[in-house]
C-alpha cells in the first residue's frame, strides 16, 4: 500500500514539475469591443489592463461611412501610454481608399487596422502606400476579405497619411506566362481544342467543355484553368526545380474574433499572417499539398491533414493549430493559385513555374475570401 | 445485515450522493491533479472493498485500458503546439496529444473503478429503497435485471456440472462436441429462465402486485453520523462548484497546456477533493481501529 502511495505521489510531482514550466502563463482572452471616443484618445490605463490580463481587444469607430477596427493584442503592448486611435478615411473608390492616422506619433506597436469598406473591391490583394512629399512609397500589403463589401486588413507602424490601392490582377498573370528556362525538356501534351495547350510543367488547361463530375466528384473546371492531375500518377523529380510564391494567412479570423474558439486566441498570429509571401523552390511533379507540407515542416509550422479517398486528395484540417470549424461552422482552410480557388483538392493541383499559392482561412465557406464558387458553383 | 464496508453501513442517501459527487467531478474536470487523486483513491477504495480479488480487475481490465488510451490518442489527434516528431503519415506527434491521452486514460480508469465500488456499496436493496418511491416500476425492473445476471450464471454453472456428470462435458473433448454440449446447456438455462419468469409473474400476481401502492421494508435510519457525513458532502460539493465557477479548476490541453496549478485556492480545492475521495477508506480504517481497541479493552 505504501509503495503504491509513494509511486503515485512521485508521478504527481513529476507531472507537476513538468507542467509548471509554462502553464502559469495567462491564456489569451477576448474582451468585448470598445468604441473609440470622439477625440480618439484611449487612455494608458486601458492599455495597461489589456497588457496585464493578456487580452485581445478590438477598438472600433466610423469615419464617414467606413467603419474601422483596431485589433490590439495585450502581449504586443510594451509601454502602455495614452494613444490616439482615430482614423480619418476619405476618397473611397472601388480600387483605392485613403486614410490619415490622427495620432501625432507612431503607436509603438503594430495592431491590425481593418477598414470595412462600402464597396466591393474586385482585387486579390492590395498594397498600402505612405504619402509623403516625395510621393507614394509602398509600406505593406493588405489582405482583401469580406463577403458583401470588402474588408482591408493591414498593420502600419508609422503614422501619417496613407493610400491603399488594389493590386493589379494583371501582374500575377504575367508572371505565370513568362516562360521559365525549364520548358524545353518537358514533353508537350497538347489538347487539340486549345491553342495554348500546355504550361511550363506540362499541365493541361481546361477547355471548359467537360460536362458532369469526374470520378472524384469534381465539377467541370472553368476554361483556361488547369485540370486536376492524380497524385499517384506523378513522379517527383528533385533534379528539376522551379519556384513559386507561397503564403499562409488567416486575417479573416481577425474580422470574426467573437466566433473564434477562445482557446485558439493563443495561437492566432497578431497580424493574421502565418507565413508571409515568399518565393520558394519546388520540384517537378509536386502538388500544392506537397509544397505546403514541406514548407510547414521546414518552418516548424503545425499542420494536420488527412487523406480523403473519395476526392483523391489530402484535406488540410488545420494549420498553426487553427482548425476547420474553429471560427464558426463555415470556417476552414482554402487555397488560391494565381487568384483562382480550384474546385478540387490540393493534392491534385500540380504547380507550375511562377505560380502564386495562397492558403487562406475562411469563416464563411469561402464567401469572405472571394472563393465561394469553389465550394458551391451556383 | 451484511454491508460492503463501514461506509456502506451509512444511510443509502449518503452513499448515493457521495458517488454522484465523485462521478460528476471525475467526469467534468480535466485537471490532472484531480484526475490523479480520483484514480489513486478509486484504486485504494477498490482494494479495501475487494481485498486480493481487486488485483484481477486492476491488472487485466484497467491497466490495458489505460495503456491503449494513451497510445491511441496521439495516433489520431495531432493538435498541439509542441511538436515532438513527425509520424509516417506526415502529421505531427505532439506532446499535448500524448498528455491528453494520459488524462483521458486516467479519467476512464478512475470512473470505471468508482463504478465498480458503486456496485459493491449500493446494493440492489439500497437502490430500490432510494428509487422505489420516485420510479417504482423502473427500480423493480432494474433490481430484477441486476439479480438476473448472477442468477443466470449460477444456474448455467449448475446445469453444466450436471451435464458433465453424465458425459456431456464442455471442458474436455473435441472442440465441435464441446461447442454442441455448451449450446445444449445454454438452451436448458434459457428454458429454465423463461419458466422462472412465468413463475415469478404468477407469484407476484398471487401476492397482489399492482392492486395497491407497494410498500418496501427497510431498516435504514438517518442517524447523527449520516447528518455529519451529509453536511460534509454538501460542503465539498459547494466548495468545488464555487472553485469551478471562479475558474480555479481551469485546465486545457489544446492548443497549448494552460491551467491553474499552484494558486493557493487551487491547492485548497485539491486538498478538499483528496479528503472527499479518501473519506470511505478513512471511515473504514477508523471503524477497524475502534473495533480493535474495544476488543483489547474487553480482554
Amino acid at each position: 500500500m505504501k509503495r503504491i502511495l509513494c509511486l503515485l505521489l512521485a508521478a504527481l510531482f513529476c507531472i507537476g514539475a513538468f507542467c509548471s514550466c509554462d502553464i502559469n502563463q495567462k491564456p489569451v482572452t477576448l474582451e468585448d469591443s470598445i468604441p473609440i471616443p470622439e477625440d480618439g484618445i484611449i487612455s494608458a490605463s486601458i492599455f495597461e489592463k489589456i497588457k496585464s490580463e493578456n487580452k485581445v481587444v478590438t477598438f472600433y469607430a466610423t469615419s464617414g461611412d467606413v467603419r474601422y477596427e483596431w485589433t490590439v493584442f495585450g502581449s504586443d503592448i510594451e509601454h502602455p501610454a495614452d494613444k490616439n486611435l482615430a482614423v480619418e478615411i476619405f476618397g473611397e473608390t472601388d480600387s483605392a481608399v485613403s486614410f490619415r492616422l490622427l495620432s501625432e506619433e507612431a503607436l509603438g506597436f503594430s495592431p491590425v487596422l481593418s477598414l470595412y469598406l462600402t464597396d466591393v473591391w474586385n482585387a486579390q490583394s492590395a498594397t498600402v502606400y505612405q504619402k509623403s512629399n516625395a510621393g507614394l512609397s509602398p509600406v505593406c500589403s493588405a489582405s482583401v476579405t469580406g463577403s458583401k463589401t470588402s474588408v482591408l486588413n493591414f498593420s502600419v507602424t508609422e503614422t501619417g497619411s496613407f493610400t491603399v490601392l488594389a493590386d493589379d490582377g494583371e501582374e500575377t498573370t504575367a508572371a505565370v506566362e513568362t516562360a521559365p528556362e525549364s520548358t524545353a525538356d518537358v514533353p508537350v501534351q497538347s489538347d487539340p481544342y486549345l491553342s495554348e495547350g500546355t504550361q511550363s510543367s506540362g499541365r493541361i488547361l481546361s477547355d471548359g467543355k467537360q460536362s458532369g463530375q469526374d470520378q472524384y466528384k469534381t465539377d467541370p473546371v472553368p476554361a483556361g484553368k488547369p485540370l486536376p492531375v492524380e497524385p499517384e500518377d506523378q513522379n517527383i523529380d528533385e533534379k528539376q526545380t522551379y519556384t513559386c510564391t507561397f503564403s499562409i494567412e488567416c486575417s479573416s479570423i481577425l474580422n470574426n474574433l467573437s466566433d473564434l474558439v477562445p482557446e485558439k486566441l493563443d495561437v492566432l498570429p497578431k497580424n493574421g499572417v502565418i507565413f508571409s509571401a515568399e518565393t520558394v523552390t519546388f520540384y517537378e511533379g509536386e502538388s500544392v499539398f506537397d509544397v505546403l507540407q514541406r514548407i510547414c515542416q521546414e518552418n516548424n509550422i503545425h499542420m494536420e491533414a488527412s487523406w480523403t479517398p473519395i476526392y483523391n486528395s489530402a484535406y488540410v484540417e488545420g494549420i498553426h493549430n487553427l482548425y476547420e470549424f474553429d471560427c464558426g461552422s463555415g470556417s476552414g482552410w482554402m487555397y488560391r493559385v494565381n487568384g483562382w480557388y480550384p474546385n478540387y483538392g490540393c493534392s491534385r493541383y500540380q504547380l507550375s513555374q511562377g505560380d502564386t499559392v495562397e492558403w487562406r482561412y475562411t469563416c464563411d465557406l469561402g464567401a469572405d475570401i472571394g472563393g465561394a464558387y469553389a465550394i458551391n458553383p451556383e | 445485515m451484511q454491508y460492503a464496508d463501514a461506509f456502506g453501513s451509512y444511510h443509502p442517501i449518503v452513499n448515493f450522493l457521495y458517488f454522484c459527487l465523485i462521478f460528476a467531478v471525475s467526469m467534468l474536470l480535466q485537471h490532472p491533479v484531480f484526475l490523479l487523486i480520483s484514480l489513486f483513491s478509486a484504486i485504494w477504495y477498490y482494494i479495501t472493498l475487494k481485498g486480493r480479488k481487486a488485483a484481477g480487475l486492476l491488472l487485466r481490465g484497467i491497466l490495458p485500458l489505460l495503456l491503449i488510451t494513451v497510445i491511441i490518442n496521439p495516433a489520431f489527434s495531432h493538435a498541439g503546439q509542441t511538436r515532438l516528431c513527425y509520424l509516417p503519415t506526415g502529421n505531427p506527434l505532439t506532446l499535448e496529444s500524448i498528455l491528453y491521452g494520459c488524462a483521458a486514460g486516467i479519467m476512464l480508469s478512475a470512473i470505471l473503478l468508482w463504478f465498480a465500488c458503486f456496485s459493491e456499496v449500493i446494493t440492489s436493496d439500497k437502490f430500490v429503497y432510494l428509487f422505489g418511491r420516485i420510479i417504482p416500476a423502473m427500480s423493480l425492473v432494474l433490481s430484477m435485471t441486476l439479480r438476473f445476471v448472477p442468477r443466470f450464471k449460477a444456474q448455467f454453472d449448475h446445469v453444466r456440472e450436471v451435464q458433465a456428470a453424465f458425459g456431456r462435458d464442455t471442458s474436455n473433448g473435441p472442440l465441435l462436441k464441446r461447442i454442441r454440449n455448451a449450446v445444449a446447456c445454454f438452451s436448458i438455462v434459457v428454458t429454465w429462465s423463461m419458466e422462472n419468469a412465468l413463475e415469478t409473474a404468477d407469484s407476484m400476481k398471487s401476492r397482489g402486485y399492482g392492486t395497491a401502492r407497494r410498500t418496501a421494508y427497510s431498516i435504514y435510519r438517518f442517524e447523527e453520523r449520516d447528518k455529519t457525513a451529509l453536511c460534509f458532502l454538501i460542503f465539498c460539493g459547494l466548495f468545488l462548484l464555487c472553485g469551478g465557477i471562479s475558474g480555479n479548476l481551469y485546465w486545457r490541453f489544446f492548443p497549448n497546456i494552460r491551467g491553474t496549478l499552484t494558486q493557493p485556492i487551487t491547492v485548497m480545492l485539491e486538498f478538499v477533493y483528496l479528503i472527499l475521495c479518501i473519506m470511505p477508506v478513512y471511515i473504514d480504517r477508523r471503524e477497524a481501529a475502534f473495533w480493535k481497541k474495544s476488543l483489547q479493552l474487553n480482554s
